[in-house]
């Protein structure tokens, strides 16, 4: 319920012990190390680096290998897989893990040298494939593509732009070289381009070339293979490809089932990589080190005793200074705790603050239910939440809080779904009007229906944020009192108290805020007169103290009276408080629509399918949008209004050096 | 001309659900440019990018509901619809501020969601206080959705 205590814990050991010793701290991970020993001749901080890259390169070569196998081999996860946490191994397993990484690191370099192949070979297939369609317009040719000729002829084979046909060519030359003995047979021809072979004697193969190429003649692909059997030899090379592609697909799948493994081996260097990191930051000699650091309070005596009995050291533990920059851990019971990402995404408490997550646990989950405000939502989200925390025990800490945060305000939304007679919105009354014929079925709200009376329902958000927002007052008050500043507790709280608090009180003796706000009571007049008094004395002291920094009084009076002004920020934050009603007005108003969308096709069989599928998409659609407004908004709720009463935060969260894995937890006691 | 007051209501219930609609898509879909930016950059963002981008849209479901709300108490769900001219403007005037702050807080809503998906871009631990943004702007439009409805509830009543 609060803040946990650190303990400042300085160690001073034999440099024969430090790996020992450190990977005792990383697994035991209750110490945020933080080294404040200046350099000298005698201690100093080494540089292992070196030591660090080597770790992370052959991690990272264990990723890209992980890599590989999840792409030939994906493991298979369900749904919600996500949620179950990672797998814890005991000692044992931890120990042959060790002793078996370097055949895991071997079996990292099977893995990528087969994928390397596999590359070479996926690029090999569409390279030969283009290579054989560039070969399909020369297959009647029956010699070698690079055939030039006999001992008395000259041969051309190549291609001329567009369709042409035999007279088209004859045509050509009969301009360029009318004279010329030739031969020109046309091997294959398409709109692009008319493969040719020509044949002339080898005297004039000058003047064949120079028509040929004013022609826009283009040679050939040089082959010493007769195109068919070309196309053979590539063809089968393609096949091979594929075949040898399906293999080391095999191959790389029969590795898979060593993924474990691989995933230690990431994990295993992870650690090692950050151990590097922090002897690094360590100060010392030849013989001695020094590890310096926060240790929470609680966890300090065990840690002091399980290292003095295992290795020759000194320990010792103070309380810090008041000035230090202490890390803050929170710690809360099981009602609370799911609120302390709440507060740490706000900010951790900061100095001389105390940890807000247990009152703010008194409002959180009832203003969620508030608006919200829908039984059937409530039992969905709660059961939905319940299923996951029963059935995924292993679940990481950070998801098991939010599972139950979630679980919490599931578990409002019913009491207040009940309370204000919302289940599916009006469903009850919808399916006994339209298919059972009884138009009075409805669940019957155990206190009011605030559709029905909304007023009603404002005047109740009013009162829950009064009580709201005088807590975080009295919480202040709290503060104040804890650090001895009794005076600026009565100038900055109690004078508000009375101020607020009595001009309430004078309203409610009005007769014309109790008929706004339908209240069936009213204050007596003298109840009313008493207040008032109590709010203008209030008022004065406001005025008085407001602005007591300031010295000069005229200064410090314009101040005060500034400060009054303020009152005007409790009559906003009051009227933020709406939001409750008009969020829980939402939820059940859009609900209603959905079911009488849904009622539209009246009774019947058709009308109940046409029913039930609007009720689902509907419904999905206003528990999702709700949800997240009813989130949103009581984060807002507290942040803006009941923070801001008495809240700053500014704390630094408590890192401890630990074991920081992706796939394995290692067992405490290891 | 006997159904006066019908008309102004039904345009009152009509223009509750278009202006927040407007200001609604206008913002979520401002909201969602960002959002899909950052996604490109960082995919792991998503769920936290999304529910900022939704955050805008709320005006539009209060537009829904004060048209809704609107309809049923006039008669066009079902039910007559007989009423003074009087009673259709008051319907009419009660539908107005939900109608313009859902459209007005709608898009400033957006930038606002814009900004803070930009923050999150940059630093997603600061998710919680990114999201304060945005619902600080949608606290107008709640006060709004209030007058509208609370003008709604007490109309039957009224003999006029």
């Amino acid at each position: 319920m609060a803040v946990v205590p650190m303990k400042r814990v300085t160690i001073a050991a034999l440099r024969k012990d430090r790996k020992k010793i450190m990977e005792f701290l990383q697994r035991r991970g209750v110490i945020e190390l933080q080294n404040n020993i200046p350099e000298d001749e005698v201690f100093r901080k080494y540089d292992m680096s070196a030591g660090r890259q080597t770790f992370l390169r052959n991690r990272g070569r264990a990723e890209q290998a992980l890599n590989v196998l999840n792409t030939h081999a994906p493991e298979e996860k369900g749904l919600l897989s996500g949620l179950e946490g990672r797998k814890t191994i005991t000692l044992e397993e931890y120990e042959k893990g060790i002793t078996e990484r370097n055949a895991t690191q071997e079996l990292c370099s099977r893995i990528l040298d087969l994928d390397k192949e596999y590359a070479e070979q996926s690029a090999k297939i569409p390279r030969e494939e283009l290579e054989l369609t560039a070969l399909e317009p020369w297959m009647s040719f029956d010699l070698p593509l690079s055939f030039s000729g006999t001992r008395t002829t000259s041969a051309f084979t190549g291609t001329l732009p567009g369709q042409q046909t035999q007279e088209s060519i004859e045509l050509q030359f009969a301009e360029l070289e009318p004279d010329l003995k030739k031969d020109i047979t046309i091997l294959s021809s398409s709109p692009e381009q008319t493969c040719i072979f020509a044949v002339c004697e080898k005297e004039d193969s000058a003047r064949m070339k120079d028509a040929l190429r004013r022609m826009n003649f283009a040679a050939a692909p040089l082959s010493s293979q007769v195109p068919a059997e070309e196309k053979k030899s590539l063809e089968k090379s393609i096949e091979e490809a594929k075949k040898r592609k399906e293999k080391l697909h095999e191959q790389i799948c029969e590795l898979a089932p060593r993924r474990e493994k691989i995933e230690f081996l990431i994990d295993y260097l992870t650690m090692r990589a950050d151990k590097y990191e922090m002897i690094g930051t360590l100060s010392q000699s030849s013989r001695v080190f020094f590890v310096e650091g926060y240790v929470p309070a609680r966890s300090c005596e065990q840690l002091e005793k399980d290292l003095v009995s295992r290795f020759d050291m000194v320990f010792e533990a103070e309380d810090p200074a008041a000035d230090e920059d202490v890390p803050v851990l929170m710690r809360n019971n099981g009602y609370s705790s799911p609120l302390e990402p709440v507060i740490e995404s706000y900010s951790l408490p900061g100095k001389g603050e105390f940890d807000p997550s247990f009152l703010t646990s008194l409002f959180y989950y009832a203003m969620f239910g508030l608006m919200l405000s829908d039984a059937a939502y409530g039992i969905l989200m709660a059961g939905a939440c319940a299923f996951v925390l029963i059935k995924f025990k292993n679940m990481e800490a950070g998801t098991r809080k939010s599972m139950k945060l979630f679980l919490y305000c599931g578990i409002a939304t019913i009491i207040s779904g009940f309370l204000f007679g919302s289940f599916f919105g009006d469903a009850p009354h919808v399916i006994g009007e339209t298919f059972l014929g009884k138009p009075d079925a409805g669940l019957k709200a155990l206190w009011f229906e605030p559709i029905n009376d909304p007023i009603r329902m404002l005047s109740f958000c009013f009162l829950v944020g009064l009580i709201h927002l005088f807590t975080g007052l009295g919480a202040k008050l709290y503060v104040y009192i804890k650090n001895g500043q009794i005076l600026d507790g009565i100038y900055d709280v109690v004078f508000w108290f009375m101020l607020v608090g009595g001009a309430v009180f004078y309203l409610l003796s009005m007769e014309m805020i109790t008929n706004m706000l339908r209240l069936n009571f009213i204050m007596p007049a003298a109840v009313g007169k008493a207040a008032a008094v109590i709010a203008i004395i209030g008022a004065v002291g406001i005025v008085f103290t407001g602005g007591r920094e300031s010295r000069n009084w005229g200064k410090r009076i314009a101040k005060g009276l500034y400060a009054v002004y303020g009152v005007t920020g409790y009559l906003s934050d009051l009227l933020s408080y709406s939001r409750l009603l008009a969020l829980g007005l939402a939820t059940s108003v859009i609900s209603s629509l959905f079911n009488k969308m849904g009622s539209m096709f009246g009774g019947g069989f058709f009308g109940a399918i046409m029913f039930v599928i609007v009720f689902l998409i509907g419904h999905a659609l206003n528990i999702a949008i709700n949800a997240l407004g009813a989130y949103v908004h009581t984060n807002r709720l507290q942040y803006v209004e009941f923070f801001g009463k008495f809240y700053e935060g500014g704390g630094r969260k408590f890192r401890p050096y630990q074991a920081t894995t992706k796939y394995f937890k290692f067992k405490e006691d290891i | 001309m006997a159904n006066l007051g019908f008309v102004f209501a039904l345009i009152g219930a009509a223009a509750a659900a278009l202006f927040a609609g407007m200001g609604s898509s206008i913002g979520v879909g401002r909201a969602g440019q960002a959002a899909a930016g950052v996604v490109a950059e960082d995919g792991s963002q998503f769920s936290k990018v999304l529910i900022l981008q939704l955050l805008p849209g709320t005006q539009g479901i209060y537009g829904l509901l004060i048209a809704f709300i609107t309809m049923s108490q006039i008669g066009v769900l079902g039910g007559s619809a007989d009423m003074s001219l009087a009673k259709g403007l008051a319907y009419f005037a009660a539908c107005l501020p939900i109608a313009f702050v859902g459209l007005v807080s709608g898009m400033a809503q957006g930038n606002a969601s814009v900004a803070a998906i930009g923050l999150v871009a940059k630093d997603p631990s600061q998710f919680g206080k990114a999201m304060i943004f945005p619902a600080m702007v949608e606290t107008y439009a709640i006060l709004a959705l209030l007058v509208s409805i609370l003008a709604i509830f007490a109309i039957p009543g009224l003999t006029i």
